[in-house]
């Protein structure tokens, strides 16, 4: 007798928030490390507004992207060492249907936090104020986005050892088409010029993935934990 | 209908059939690969006339554009193997796709180099964020990725198959990319040879590079026969077939 499949999903979901509360301190190092790449860009370039103010959009992006890639490596480690996939493959409830509460978890202990701090990153960098729609709409989409793709790989190589840099490796071709298409908005809110277009393609985009990802992150982990 | 063409199909999925066929194809492409290569580039650097704007410099497409065509062919094949590899658990599409990787990522190389080498004349510039350019080096990107993870795994066949899924995902992925990046203002020039009109390229510039496109494929059917022979080996040491071959080496 399984349980219902809602109450199934709310306990995933739950379990994973709780675990996350429990260990805050780690929440935080992701923003963490975004303030502090971000810091260092004006060290690098000069205080300079204009040129900062020309960068700042994508600078963001690609700070949040990283700060989102140093998170993904743990999306699955704890639940790998103490046993508690396996247990998740073998369970009645259909594992795609898990794992994007799984994902739903992650994505919401990591990058939204990155999203609530966007704007403070963006402010430093003189962003200005008339395209900060724009990024923070581009970040909420392009996030679970990565979120989902990355948990595709992840789930990839769940069953190798070192996997920090290969990650990078292989999300790279990945997010390519996400970076361009969120800060394609960003730069045209800046220049004032209509930005619905490229934010319609992430919707759509994230539409297909939300859909695919976790079918997909279910058979990459099925292939990964088989031996 | 012959009958025999199923069978022998099903027959060469075999590893030691297929070892035996990989030994006797591979002398035959690797000569055809020389000899088109050969034919080709005296074609394409002695016969062929300079261009009327470039000079001489234009020559370096008869390795760049070849080897641009074969990236994406042996992608394909890596695809389309490791499709078979997933769906139906043949350990020689494994092998296929795996052995495939490495030659794609060189091909993508020497495509980017010799690009960059031409680039420097002609654009002014070793490397410029074109689409063409941009969409190449992401397939680099992703053949080194396949590779990565193939080799992050103990286990040769489960990291084949997690491989063979990464490569799969790319395959959606490079459209994907392509047409993102097509949005960007571009410098590399669209495609001169089209196969089913009229190519906009005189016929002695034409015919050294089909000849070396003719070429690298041979030598990638050669490559993949001698790395699949290496990598089959190496999959069914232990078994029979392949203990015979090491004592018959050994007494030589």
């Amino acid at each position: 007798m399984s349980a219902p499949l809602e109450h199934a999903c709310a306990a995933m979901l739950r379990r994973d928030l709780t675990l996350a509360w429990r260990r805050r301190g780690d929440m935080a190092l992701p923003v963490l490390y975004a303030v502090i790449v971000v810091v260092l860009f004006p060290f690098a370039l000069g205080p300079d507004l204009a040129l900062l103010q020309r960068i700042a959009g994508g600078l963001v992006l690609v700070t949040v992207l990283l700060a989102m890639l140093l998170a993904l490596d743990g999306m699955f480690a704890s639940d790998i060492e103490d046993g508690s996939l396996e247990q998740l493959v073998l369970a009645p409830q259909p594992l795609a249907l898990m794992l994007g509460m799984k994902i739903l978890a992650h994505w919401i202990t990591t990058a939204l936090p990155l999203i609530v701090i966007a704007p403070l990153l963006a402010g430093m960098l003189h962003l200005p104020a008339a395209a900060m729609p724009a990024l923070l709409l581009a970040l909420l989409l392009a996030t679970p986005l990565l979120s989902l793709l990355g948990a595709v790989l992840v789930a990839l190589t769940a069953g190798t050892r070192r996997s920090g840099m290969l990650l990078a490796l292989m999300l790279l071709p990945l997010c390519v088409p996400v970076v361009i298409f969120a800060a394609g908005a960003v730069a045209a809110a800046q220049e004032g010029l209509p930005w619905f277009a490229p934010v319609a393609w992430l919707a759509a985009a994230l539409i297909l993935a939300v859909v695919l990802a976790p079918l997909a992150c279910a058979a990459a982990l099925r292939i990964a934990l088989d031996s | 209908m012959a009958k025999w063409i199923p069978l022998w199909l099903h027959k060469l999925g075999s590893p030691p059939t297929f070892y035996r066929f990989a030994g006797a194809v591979r002398p035959w492409a690797m000569g055809l690969a020389l000899l088109f290569g050969v034919i080709g580039l005296y074609g394409g650097l002695v016969l062929a006339p300079p261009d009327y704007q470039q000079g001489d410099a234009y020559r370096i497409i008869f390795i760049h554009v070849p080897s641009a065509w074969m990236s994406m062919f042996v992608y394909a094949v890596m695809g389309v193997s490791g499709f078979i590899a997933l769906v139906w658990r043949m350990k020689l599409a494994e092998v296929v796709a795996m052995e495939s990787a490495p030659i794609g990522a060189a091909f993508a190389f020497i495509t980017l180099a010799t690009g960059s080498l031409w680039g420097k004349p002609m654009w002014g510039t070793w490397w410029t964020w074109d689409a063409r350019l941009t969409s190449e080096l992401v397939l680099l990107f992703l053949y080194l990725g396949v590779i990565g993870l193939y080799h992050a795994f103990e286990d040769r066949r489960q990291g084949a198959r997690a491989a063979s899924f990464l490569a799969i995902i790319g395959v959606i992925n490079v459209p994907i990319v392509h047409y993102s990046v097509v949005w960007w203002n571009t410098l590399h020039q669209g495609s001169t040879v089209n196969i089913f009109g009229h190519s906009k390229m005189p016929w002695d510039m034409l015919w050294p590079l089909l000849a070396m496109t003719l070429a690298t494929k041979c030598y990638y059917a050669a490559s993949l026969c001698r790395r699949a022979r290496t990598d089959i080996l190496a999959l069914e040491s232990g078994k029979d077939w392949v203990r015979e071959i090491a004592q018959a080496e050994a007494a030589r």
